[in-house]
C-alpha cells in the first residue's frame, strides 16, 4: 500500500492556541511548517476557553507589572513550577496579547479605548484581556487567520499558498519517528478515509493540550485524549508533575448529559457567590493558612472590594482553583449540597440582569439552553469538573525543547509552568508565550543541524500494523475499555485521593491495558469513530497510568492533588519533582524523584520571608537570608 | 424511547443515503447530539458524525434535523413530541460518511475575503496598544460571533444553486473587518460582485438558521449599500484615485 509522504522542516502537531502560534513563529524564522490536526481547523479545544489570557498590562490597574504576576503564579502552583517558565511567561504576556491586538483580534475596551482586564481567581489584580466570556474563539480566530495571511503573503512571493505553512485537518498521528536518538518524522492516518501519512521532518513540536477524556466528568472533548503526552513517553522524553490535575470548582452538574461542562471563572470574577444549601456563603471557612492575609473575612470587606480593591481583601470565592474545587466537594460530602449534587453559584442578586447578559453572554445562553435555568434570575448548580493537567512533556524552558532531540512542546502537554495547581488565565496566555517559545526553538534546532535524520522504512512498518491492527480483530467494543477507564479515574484518582484507592485503579488500569490489546473496530477505514477511539485508548491508558503512579508516589497534599491519607503540604515534597518514563512499547511506566532547581535569587527575594516560611523548608530558608543579606551589603 | 432515522452513507457499501432507524432513551435533557452518542457508544459503533464542545461554541455539530440546519447540542429530543426524529447530514454540502460533510468549499470562501486587518502604508506595531473605543467595538463585534458552523450556508437557496456565491458568513466576516476601527480596506473588488453581495436574493435564511445570531443577511444589506455609495463615489471625478 502507497503511504502518502511530506517533507517539512517543523511539524506541529495540534492546531489550538500553542499550536498557532508555534507554526506561525517556525514560519516567521523561514522554516517550511506543516500543522497536523484531529479535528477541522479552528474547532481545536482552545476554542472553548472563556475567560481571558492573563497579562500584566496594568491597563486597569496601573500597579501591576510582572513581578507581581509572578508571585502570583507561583503562589498559585504552590511554588512547585518551573520559576524560570512563570517569569517568561509573566514578562511576554503583554506582548503576546498587543500582538494578537495587531493581528486583529478584538477584546473588551476600557472607556478610553484600550483593553479591558478583568479580576480571576489568584490574580492580585484585573489581568485577564477578554472578549465577553467567548475569549478563546476570538483567539482561535485571530490565529488562524494569521496563518491564513501568511498563506496569501507565500502565494505571491511564491505562487503556491502552502509554499511554507500547510494544514493537515482531521489528521492523526499515532507515532513519532526517530533517527537513532533524535526525531525524524510522524506517522499517522487520516481520519476521512483513513489512508496513512508520513511527515519527514526533523523538528516536531507537541501542541496536543490534554487528557480530560480519561475522566467521566471533565469540561474536555473528545480530542483530548492525551496523545502528545503519551507520544512524547513512547519516544523517550519524560513527563513531569503528572500527579497535578486541575478540578476546575465550577463545572455544570445538571442536567447529566451536560455534566462536567464548563462555567466560567468570570462569574466569580464578576461579582458571583457560592452558596450552599443553607445559603451560607461558605468559601469563608475555607481560606487555607498560606493565604489567610490575602482574602477577606467577612461578606461586607469582600463585597466592598469589588468597588474598593486597595482598602480590601478579595473575597474567597476567587480563591485558586484548587482551593474552590476542595471547599465545594466537602460541602456536598457534609450534606450541605444542592438538589443535583453541587452547591449553587448566584450571580442573579448581585448584577442587574441587564449587565449579566452583557458580560456573561455564553453562560446566560448555555444555561437557558442546556438546563432551562435563567441565571439572571436563578443560582446555577455547580460543582467540580475534570478541566486540565498542570504536568506534561518536560521542557526547557527557553526553548520548549524536550529531552529527545528535535522534540519540543507547548501549552498543556508541556508541564512545569502551573506548578501544582493553574490560575485561570495563564492558560491562553501560556499558549501564546510558549507557543512562540516552542516554535522559535525549533527552527533553531533545524538552523543547526548538520545533517537531517532519516525515516526509517522498518520503523514506519512497525507504526503502520499498530495503526491498522484494530480494523483487523474482531474483539471487544472499544468504548466498553474507554468508559471503565474513565469510571477507574474519576472514582479512585479523583478529587480526593489515598493509598489503597490509587493502588485499586493500577490494578484495573494493568487489566485494561490487556483489554485494550483485543479491542476492535467493526467497517471499513473511511472516517471509523471506533477505530480512531481504539488507538486513542493506548494513550488514554498510558497516560492514566502515569497519573496514578506518580499520585501514589507523592504523600502529601498540594495544588490539584489531595491526599485523605497524607492532608498536609511537606516542604520536603516541594523540592521533588516526580518524573515518567517509558519503554518504547509503553509497557512499563515508571516514576523517579528528582530534585527541584532551586529558585534564582533575585526571584526568590521577589516574596517576603513570612511567605516563603510558609513553603520551603529551613535549609532553603538559610539560603534565602544569606541572598538577602548579600543584596543589602 | 424515540426513534432517531439517521442518514447512513458509507462509500463502497452504500450506492447512495439510505435511512436507519435507532430507538434512543427519551429523555428530558438529552439534546439530538446525545442520541446520537448514545447510538455510537452502545448501538451501533460505526455511527459516524462530527463534534466537540457540547456547548455551541465550536460549531462542528451542524446538521440537518427534521429538515432545519441545526447545531444538534442545541436541539432537544422534546422538542419533536413522540417523533421520529430525521437527523441527515447538512444540506448543500457533498457528504463523505453518514452525517460528516466536505466543507473545504466554504472554508476557502472564508479565507478569501481578506481575515485580517488591512492597513494602508504602516503596520499596526506589534508591541504596543491601539485605542479601540467600546463604541467602535460594538460597531463590529456581532459579526466576530461567527463560529463557522455551515449552518448559514446550508440554509442559504442561493448557495445551493450557484456553489461560486460567496456567501453569508463570508461577507459577515469580511464586514467584520471592514467595520473595524483598526481596518483600512473596503474589500470592495471581492464583495461588490456577483458572486459576492450581488448574488444575494435576500431571503433572509441565513439570519434564521444563525445560532450566534450574527445577523449576515443584515450584513449583506448593509454592504450593498456601502457597495452603491462607492460605485457611485468611485464615478465622480474627486472619488477615488
Amino acid at each position: 500500500m502507497e503511504i502518502e509522504r511530506h517533507q517539512y522542516d517543523v511539524v506541529v502537531i495540534g492546531a489550538g492556541g500553542a499550536g498557532l502560534r508555534a507554526a506561525i513563529e517556525a514560519r516567521q524564522q523561514g522554516k517550511k511548517t506543516a500543522i497536523v490536526c484531529k479535528s477541522l481547523f479552528g474547532k481545536a479545544h482552545t476554542v472553548m476557553a472563556e475567560g481571558g489570557a492573563a497579562a500584566a498590562m496594568g491597563n486597569v490597574n496601573p500597579d501591576d507589572n510582572w513581578q507581581v504576576h509572578f508571585r502570583d503564579t507561583m503562589r498559585g502552583g504552590k511554588f512547585l513550577n518551573n520559576w524560570r517558565m512563570a517569569e517568561l511567561h509573566a514578562k511576554e504576556a503583554p506582548d503576546r496579547v498587543w500582538e494578537l491586538e495587531a493581528w486583529g483580534a478584538l477584546f473588551d475596551r476600557t472607556k478610553d479605548g484600550k483593553i479591558s482586564q478583568r479580576n480571576f481567581g489568584g490574580h492580585e489584580y484585573p489581568r485577564l484581556a477578554h472578549v465577553g466570556d467567548r475569549t478563546g474563539l476570538e483567539m482561535i480566530r485571530t490565529l488562524q487567520q494569521r496563518v491564513v495571511a501568511l498563506q496569501q503573503e507565500d502565494y505571491k512571493i511564491h505562487g503556491d499558498h502552502e509554499a511554507y505553512i500547510k494544514v493537515f485537518a482531521e489528521c492523526t498521528i499515532t507515532r513519532l519517528l526517530k533517527d537513532g536518538d533524535a526525531i525524524s518524522g510522524a506517522f499517522g492516518y487520516w481520519r476521512e478515509n483513513g489512508s496513512l501519512i508520513v511527515f519527514d521532518a526533523p523538528a516536531v513540536v507537541l501542541a496536543t493540550g490534554g487528557i480530560g477524556k480519561s475522566y467521566v466528568v471533565t469540561s474536555n472533548s473528545w480530542e483530548y485524549t492525551g496523545d502528545g503526552h503519551a507520544l512524547a513517553l513512547l519516544a523517550g522524553a519524560k513527563l513531569i508533575n503528572m500527579e497535578f490535575i486541575q478540578f476546575h470548582p465550577t463545572g455544570m452538574v445538571w442536567p447529566p448529559s451536560v455534566r462536567g461542562i464548563l462555567v466560567t471563572e468570570s462569574v466569580r470574577g464578576d461579582g458571583g457567590v457560592l452558596r450552599n444549601s443553607e445559603g451560607k456563603r461558605f468559601m469563608f471557612d475555607y481560606i487555607p493558612e498560606v493565604f489567610k492575609d490575602k482574602y477577606a473575612t467577612t461578606e461586607e470587606e469582600a463585597d466592598r472590594w469589588y468597588t474598593d480593591q486597595a482598602n480590601n481583601r478579595r473575597p474567597p470565592e476567587l480563591l485558586p482553583r484548587d482551593e474552590v474545587a476542595r471547599a465545594i466537594n466537602a460541602e456536598v460530602k457534609a450534606g450541605r449540597g444542592s438538589p443535583q449534587g453541587g452547591v449553587f453559584l448566584d450571580v442573579s442578586t448581585r448584577l442587574p440582569a441587564e449587565e449579566i447578559r452583557k458580560r456573561l453572554p455564553s453562560m446566560h445562553h448555555q444555561f437557558k439552553e442546556l438546563a432551562d435555568v435563567d441565571i439572571t434570575a436563578e443560582p446555577m448548580q455547580v460543582g467540580p469538573t475534570c478541566h486540565y493537567i498542570m504536568g506534561g512533556v518536560e521542557v526547557d524552558a527557553d526553548t520548549g525543547a524536550a529531552c529527545v532531540p528535535g522534540l519540543f512542546a507547548a501549552g498543556e502537554v508541556s508541564g512545569g509552568m502551573h506548578g501544582s495547581n493553574r490560575l485561570g488565565g495563564n492558560s491562553l496566555s501560556d499558549l501564546l508565550v510558549f507557543g512562540r517559545r516552542a516554535g522559535a526553538g525549533a527552527a533553531a534546532y533545524v538552523d543547526g543541524l548538520t545533517s537531517r535524520p532519516k525515516v526509517h522504512d522498518a520503523a514506519v512498518r512497525e507504526a503502520q500494523a499498530e495503526a491498522l491492527a484494530p480494523l483487523e480483530r474482531s474483539g471487544e467494543n472499544p468504548y466498553e475499555v474507554h468508559h471503565e477507564l474513565q469510571r477507574t479515574m474519576n472514582d479512585l484518582v479523583g478529587i480526593i485521593r489515598k493509598a489503597e484507592e490509587i493502588t485499586e485503579a493500577l490494578e484495573v488500569v494493568e487489566k485494561l491495558k490487556e483489554r485494550a490489546k483485543g479491542v476492535g473496530a467493526a467497517g471499513t477505514r473511511i472516517y471509523n469513530p471506533g477505530w480512531h477511539l481504539a488507538l486513542d485508548l493506548r494513550n488514554m491508558l498510558l497516560v492514566s497510568e502515569c497519573v496514578a503512579k506518580a499520585a501514589l508516589m507523592r504523600e502529601e497534599s498540594r495544588g490539584g492533588h489531595t491526599r485523605d491519607d497524607y492532608p498536609q503540604m511537606s516542604a520536603e515534597w516541594r523540592r521533588k519533582l516526580l518524573v515518567c518514563s517509558s519503554s518504547p512499547d509503553g509497557s512499563n511506566v515508571t516514576v523517579e524523584e528528582r530534585p527541584q532547581p532551586s529558585m534564582r535569587e533575585d526571584l526568590l527575594t521577589l516574596f517576603d520571608r513570612g511567605e516563603l516560611s510558609k513553603y520551603l523548608t529551613e535549609e532553603e530558608l538559610a539560603e534565602y537570608d544569606a541572598a538577602v543579606a548579600a543584596k543589602e551589603s | 424511547m424515540i426513534t432517531l432515522q439517521v442518514s447512513r452513507y458509507r462509500p463502497g457499501q452504500d450506492a447512495e443515503p439510505v435511512f436507519q432507524d435507532y430507538e434512543v432513551p427519551l429523555r428530558s435533557d438529552w439534546a439530538v447530539l446525545d442520541g446520537l452518542a448514545h447510538i455510537k457508544d452502545h448501538l451501533d459503533g460505526t455511527l459516524s458524525f462530527r463534534w466537540s464542545c457540547r456547548m455551541g461554541i465550536c460549531g462542528s455539530c451542524g446538521m440537518t434535523v427534521n429538515g432545519e440546519p441545526r447545531l444538534t447540542c442545541g436541539t432537544f429530543l422534546t422538542d419533536y413530541g413522540e417523533g421520529p426524529i430525521r437527523v441527515e447530514p447538512l444540506r448543500g454540502f457533498p457528504v463523505i460518511r453518514d452525517l460528516v460533510v466536505d466543507i473545504d468549499d466554504v472554508l476557502a470562501k472564508l479565507a478569501h475575503v481578506k481575515p485580517w486587518l488591512i492597513r494602508e502604508g504602516e503596520e499596526l506595531p506589534l508591541t504596543a496598544e491601539y485605542t479601540q473605543t467600546p463604541a467602535q467595538l460594538e460597531a463590529y463585534k456581532q459579526y466576530s460571533m461567527c463560529i463557522n458552523c455551515m449552518l448559514c450556508y446550508s440554509a442559504c437557496p442561493v448557495y445551493a444553486l450557484e456553489p461560486d456565491f460567496l456567501g453569508p458568513a463570508a461577507i459577515a466576516l469580511a464586514q467584520r473587518y471592514n467595520l473595524d476601527s483598526r481596518d483600512q480596506g473596503d474589500r470592495f473588488d471581492l464583495l461588490a460582485t456577483d458572486e459576492g453581495v450581488w448574488g444575494c436574493t435576500f431571503v433572509g435564511e441565513c439570519t434564521s438558521a444563525c445560532p450566534k445570531h450574527v445577523d449576515p443577511a443584515e450584513a449583506i444589506q448593509r454592504y450593498k449599500l456601502t457597495a452603491a455609495l462607492t460605485s457611485v463615489r468611485n464615478l465622480l471625478p474627486w472619488g477615488r484615485s
